[in-house]
């Protein structure tokens, strides 16, 4: 039933990305281009308010305010929304009526707009009575030539040949294959053109042609009918065979972006619409409406669902993102359904520091109530086991408790404390190892204590985030004297390293990259081989030691470079984004330049990235979530929180512990986890503490902590804590790696399990950790029950040894009464303590 | 679990595309009028058109055009409108009147003589859309206003003529260049591959039109008729060869099989099945016992050409293969495909097979700068002719490897690619349309032009 209800929990919070674009480079924010209608007449709004249930209509607002067509072939469409008495708007793009006012311009049944004659011309707008006039201006076409990339690809795609179940296929469908999602046109268009002879091409009959005969079903077709011999579609392809097929001009007919109106989507309630408006820009300046040609995809279908010809319709309350997809270009757009919240009333809680300002600007906007401030004791054991990995003993527990003085000052004072303890290197270097994949495995015995040591130290140096990525991903020579050099015995080959920084360092995948461009991303395979390439002089060989590699950079010309799988051609080095108009140098050692590019301030993605995993360590999710997934169609829940936290982490110099100090005096961070009536569904804006199960090695330390218990591994020193293992193979396929301990095979965050299994509750009610752990003779219980602690003190021990706290009245009365039902004292208090470390409140974070 | 999550979310978000249909909606729709355009023609084209077509008119019937069939042959119009029982299509698709048709096949299904059935009861109409109309009436020769791309040529052994593929059609034309002899008239739109009998007196052209029917029509090359059409499949054949005595030719079809025809009777002896994918060359040893056979699956198969026994694969798969061309004094093919590297393979292994190895390999050449798509060897075996969408044209001598010469000017793809019997000449045609003649030695250009008439505003594609 846990891990039922924690599934769900997950699937919720998981299915809920947020909110705000996050990507600076392809966020185009639409201008404001509107004008309100004068024109409403009296007569009109008395029409109005007998026509809409909800509220007299005042005004048609139109988008754009005007239109600028270049010819026949350039067709776009209005978005027109009316202004309603009660100040709300509504979206009428699909139920007014347009007509032309003259000759010059034509419109078709889907309200797109296209020049018959030059000129200039009128729309007229009618919806409910109201009325509105745009001004057309036909100018004469541009070129009447249809192009491969411009105009035949994009019907193609949207036409889903090229789909992954179709002929985008790795092995293509029924003997014709084209690039996924059309990411190599020039691929598609030999397949078109020339593919067995040119046989899908009729050129001395076009209509003729296998292209035209397939999707028209005039010839069986195993993808069935997907557009009509009458269709736009089927007119443009036809024309582009009888112009001669010509490809076009690859540069100017290349989609440099997308602009997507409404840039924002907030819905006051659901069940309202919208229809979307996709403009793509184009390389030589033009422009074109192509919403039809668009794919949409909406992040959360049962908040908001959208049609394939840009229609969308709010479902439910809630946050979703919808994803614009055109000729690889991605843009979201961020959806927020509200609903009436009657009784909703904003109460300030304090705010401790600009994360508490974010997070409540968000709050306000969708009407949630934050909730209160965890209690000492919440607070003390989250803290505790978020900045060091173990829980508070019962002495400190008690210390905290009772100590005098300002809340906030004293929890401040606290995480200062915790901050400077040993522990907190050892439970940072858990997650740095596992992020790094230190495994023996990889780097050998000796290895895996010497990279541990300089994770270690690095930590406990403090060094900032982009030294010691720097150092890492510039390290050569011997992994005895550098063990940094130790990344590149686990990332063998370029690709890998490639891999393994952009997912640990920037939050992007590049994996699916490398066979074809990413098909959520703006990441091309290309653009694959050129960030690998900056790796691809590295070489390891043995060193003097059996156990010992050097890292090296190859000398020999013909092995410095990586190749491309598809051409045969060496691939230049070139940054991924930013400053990628230049090759970088391909001079001496290109991970210099690789690791200046990355750690620059100016990295859009370097900072945010680790600023957001780090938070995620702290809420259970980061405002990106998953933290190595950073993405247009997964954008953040609270976009300038993520935007303060980057620029405070970069205005600090890549400093860690400031970075995790902030966040963890943030009012935000110190939220209990109880829920109120607002803030019950809220898993993505950080209304309230979520409650995440312990991982692996703090579980097991935990119970060591409660239980005074020390348990002993072979492998490592006595009185080792689980989080200062050096890697996964110390207690192999016992407890640890029963409650989810990473390989380390892969630097996906997602490799570590903090899922809940029916196994695991066996194990805890029933398994040798726990019940040892209990009844070991030299741990608390024994100690307590042989220094004859009376009752009460037992109880109130146990309480503060499990869960951190002093029992409650009712608690004391259980245990009390439980106490005194037998006179072996020592197994009484063992089954108290046995019923604690299985309750959730020990087996949670919260 | 995150990332499985993830993931499932992501499947569902992404991959959520309507299923698709695949039946025509209006075949799913059991109430519908039956479709001459999208139900009845294609029967005809496949089942019947090869014999009743303007080049062979049997019972003076043409079944390439709606009229034609409405109008019938000898015996009186195909069917009477609203009146199925007493339509002759009918009568003879049953076998009610003698010979049956489909002639010298298997009866048409029940559920396709139904549909001619319900289409005659329905009124018979001709739905075909202005858009889909064939400009080309079947007969007549099309008008060119662009040159189509050329797929096959073929010399005639004697070296006096130059057959080249046209739409529709076959165009003869002299080997030197004088002129244009004949052009014969099918109803394939494409011709795949051409082939003369070793006497010279059949020309094989093997074609079809895609994803409709497949046919290989055999002329008498002295009297251009065409003495047989057989329909081959349901879409085009590729890769026609003759057995070295003239009596037996094979074709690869895109169902993945070889198919070996009697060339008197046009009857098929043999249906390969040892391919995966699409079929596109075929060649016989020389002394016509055995078949090789390369296509799409990467494998170039040697089968036993009288039973059809699957022998061996000859080569390790690298890559799709779409041409064979045998040595013409030696049981050696040469074979090339989408990797770009023309092979050399001998027929006769010399050592028992073992995995992975591969003793069958003579040589490989040169990489080229795009996919193969045609070879061939001069008759005297010396030289092998590489062309495909590197577009330049190389000649090898085939017993070192080395490089002799480049023919260049091709703009686009070469297609097809053949060694005059007697000069020292290779002819290729290209995806430009064009035809060029070049020296096979020295790479030089004897000449070059459009082998179809074009009309007089038409401009050479490029």
């Amino acid at each position: 039933m846990v891990g039922f209800s924690l599934a769900i929990f997950f699937f919720l919070m998981l299915a809920q990305p947020g909110f705000e674009a996050f990507a600076n480079d392809i966020r185009h924010r639409t201008q404001n281009r509107e004008i309100v209608s004068a024109k409403t007449t009296a007569s009109a709004r008395t029409q109005a308010a007998r026509n809409t249930g909800r509220g007299a209509q005042l005004a048609l607002k139109v988008q754009p305010s005007k239109l600028v067509l270049a010819g026949p072939m350039d067709m776009r469409r209005l978005l027109v929304s009316a202004q309603l008495a009660d100040g709300s708007q509504v979206d009428v793009s699909r139920s007014a009526t347009l007509t032309a006012l003259d000759d010059r311009i034509r419109i078709d049944a889907d309200g797109f707009v296209s020049g018959l004659k030059e000129g200039e011309s009128r729309i007229r707008i009618d919806e409910r009575g109201a009325q509105v006039e745009v001004p057309v201006t036909v100018l004469p076409a541009a070129s009447s030539k249809v192009s491969f990339v411009r105009d035949v690809m994009p019907i193609v795609n949207k036409a889903g040949c090229t789909s992954g179940t179709c002929h985008g296929a790795a092995k293509g469908k029924n003997g014709f294959k084209l690039s996924l999602r059309g990411y190599d046109p020039q691929f598609d268009y030999e397949m078109f053109v020339h593919d067995v002879s040119g046989r899908r091409i009729n050129r001395v009959d076009p209509s003729h042609s296998l292209m035209l005969a397939k999707p028209t079903m005039q010839v069986p077709h195993g993808g069935g009918l997907r557009f009509d011999l009458d269709s736009r579609y089927y007119g443009t392809l036809l024309n582009w065979i009888s112009q001669g097929t010509p490809y076009g001009d690859p540069v100017a007919a290349q989609v440099k972006r997308i602009e997507v109106l409404p840039g924002e989507i907030l819905m006051p309630r659901p069940g309202l619409v919208q229809q979307m408006q996709v403009t793509a820009h184009y390389g030589d300046g033009s422009s074109r409406d192509v919403t039809r040609e668009a794919s949409y995809t909406s992040s959360v279908p049962t908040v908001a669902e959208v049609s394939q010809d840009g229609h969308l319709k709010t479902l439910r309350r809630g946050e979703a993102a919808l994803l614009v997809r055109y000729e690889g270009r991605f843009l979201p757009v961020a959806i927020t359904v509200l609903e009436g919240r009657p009784g909703f009333r904003w109460t300030q809680l304090p705010q401790h520091n600009y994360i508490d300002r974010h997070a409540d600007a968000k709050l306000r906007k969708v009407e949630i109530l934050p909730s209160e401030i965890a209690g000492d004791a919440e607070f003390l054991r989250r803290v505790y086991l978020d900045l060091i990995g173990i829980p508070p003993t019962p002495q400190e527990a008690r210390a905290f408790l009772t100590e005098p003085g300002e809340p906030r000052l004293k929890r401040s004072r606290w995480i200062d404390k915790l901050m400077a303890r040993p522990e907190f290197v050892d439970h940072w270097t858990v997650k740095w190892g596992d992020l790094l994949q230190n495994t023996r495995k990889f780097v050998g015995d000796k290895g895996v204590w010497q990279y541990r040591e300089w994770i270690r130290k690095s930590l406990a140096e403090n060094k900032p985030h982009d030294q010691w990525v720097r150092e890492v991903l510039t390290a050569q020579g011997s992994t005895f004297e550098n063990p940094a050099a130790n990344f590149f015995r686990i990332a063998r080959n370029p690709k890998v390293a490639m891999e393994t920084t952009t997912q640990v360092f920037l939050g992007i995948r590049m994996v699916c990259a490398q066979c074809h461009d990413h098909p959520f991303e703006q990441w091309t395979q290309n653009q694959y081989f050129q960030m690998a390439a900056f790796f691809s002089a590295i070489g390891v060989k043995e060193g003097a030691d059996s156990q010992e590699e050097i890292v090296y950079l190859k000398r020999n010309e013909e092995e410095r470079d990586i190749k491309h799988p598809k051409s045969g051609n060496v691939v230049a080095a070139k940054y991924l984004f930013g400053d990628n108009t230049k090759e970088a140098s391909q001079e001496g050692d290109r991970r210099d330049r690789l690791v200046r590019w990355l750690t620059s301030k100016n990295n859009p993605y370097f900072a945010k990235a680790v600023a957001n995993r780090i938070w995620s360590y702290f809420f259970g999710r980061g405002i990106i979530d998953p933290v190595d997934d950073i993405r247009a169609g997964n954008p953040p829940s609270n976009e300038p929180l993520l935007a303060a936290l980057t620029k405070d982490f970069t205005d600090h110099n890549f400093d860690l512990q400031h970075l995790i100090r902030t966040i963890v005096n943030s009012r935000t961070y110190q939220l209990t986890y109880r829920t109120n009536e607002w803030n019950r569904a809220d898993e993505i804006n950080f209304s309230h503490a979520l409650p995440r199960r312990l991982p692996a090695e703090t579980l097991f330390d935990a119970i060591s902590v409660a239980t005074g218990s020390v348990l002993k591994f072979k492998e490592v020193p006595l009185n080792f804590r689980a989080q200062q293992f050096p890697d996964p193979t110390v207690g192999m396929g016992g407890f640890l790696d029963l409650f989810g301990r990473p390989q380390r095979d892969s630097a996906c965050e997602c490799e570590r399990r903090s899922d809940v299994s029916l196994s695991q509750a066996l194990n805890l009610i029933n398994g040798a950790t726990v019940s040892d752990a209990i009844a070991d003779p030299e741990g608390r219980i024994a100690q307590w029950v042989i220094a004859k602690l009376p009752d009460k003190k037992l109880v109130e021990e146990l309480y503060l040894a499990a869960l951190s706290r002093a029992p409650e009245s009712n608690e004391y009365e259980l245990g009390l009464n439980y106490l005194a039902q037998s006179p072996n004292r020592a197994e009484r208090a063992q089954d108290l303590m046995w019923a604690l470390l299985n309750s959730n409140a020990f087996l949670f974070n919260r | 679990m995150n990332m499985f999550l993830r993931l499932s979310i992501l499947v569902t978000l992404a991959f959520s595309a309507p299923l698709f249909a695949t039946e025509h909606p209006a075949a799913q729709q059991g109430g519908a009028k039956v479709s001459y355009f999208r139900q009845v023609r294609p029967i005809l084209q496949r089942h019947c058109q090869g014999c009743h077509q303007p080049a062979s008119k049997q019972a003076g019937l043409l079944l390439t055009s709606y009229e034609g069939f409405a109008s019938g042959g000898k015996s009186g119009p195909s069917y009477l409108t609203g009146q199925p029982d007493q339509s002759l299509v009918l009568a003879y698709l049953k076998g009610d009147r003698q010979p049956r048709m489909p002639l010298g096949s298997e009866s048409l299904p029940d559920e396709q003589i139904d549909l001619f059935r319900r289409w005659i009861a329905e009124g018979a109409s001709d739905d075909t859309p202005e858009a889909a109309r064939d400009k080309l009436v079947a007969g007549k020769a099309a008008s060119y206003s662009v040159a189509p791309l050329i797929t096959a040529l073929a010399y005639s052994p004697d070296g006096a003529l130059l057959a080249v593929s046209g739409y529709r059609e076959v165009i003869i034309h002299r080997a030197d260049g004088s002129g244009l002899v004949a052009r014969l008239l099918g109803v394939s739109d494409r011709v795949q591959s051409l082939a003369f009998s070793p006497d010279g007196q059949l020309l094989i052209a093997a074609g079809g039109t895609p994803a409709r029917f497949g046919e290989v029509q055999i002329w008498d090359a002295l009297s251009h008729a065409m003495k047989r059409s057989v329909m081959v499949s349901s879409d085009t054949v590729f890769g026609a060869s003759f057995s070295p005595d003239g009596t037996r030719l094979a074709v690869g079809c895109a169902d993945n099989t070889v198919r070996i025809f009697e060339v008197g009777t046009g009857k098929e002896l043999l249906k390969l099945a040892h391919h995966d994918n699409w079929v596109f060359g075929t060649a016989f040893s020389l002394d016509g016992k055995r078949l090789v056979s390369v296509g799409r699956d990467r494998a170039l198969k040697l089968t036993e050409a009288s039973t059809g026994a699957f022998l061996e694969n000859l080569n390790t798969l690298r890559a799709e293969l779409n041409s064979v061309a045998r040595h013409p004094r030696r049981n050696w093919v040469s074979v090339g495909g989408e990797d770009r590297v023309p092979y050399l393979y001998t027929m006769d292994r010399p050592r028992a097979l073992r995995v992975g190895e591969e003793s069958t390999l003579i040589r490989q050449f040169e990489r080229q700068d795009g996919s193969i798509l045609a070879l061939a060897f001069r008759p005297d075996g010396r030289r092998l002719a590489v062309g495909g969408t590197g577009a330049e044209v190389r000649i090898y001598d085939s017993d070192t490897g080395r490089k002799v010469c480049s023919l260049a000017g091709h703009d686009g793809s070469v297609y097809a690619v053949v060694f005059h019997p007697k000069m020292e000449l290779v002819a290729t045609g290209a995806f430009d349309g064009t035809l060029r003649v070049f020296e096979s030695e020295t790479g030089k250009l004897v000449r070059s032009f459009v082998p179809v008439p074009l009309e007089k505003s038409a401009v050479s594609m490029k």
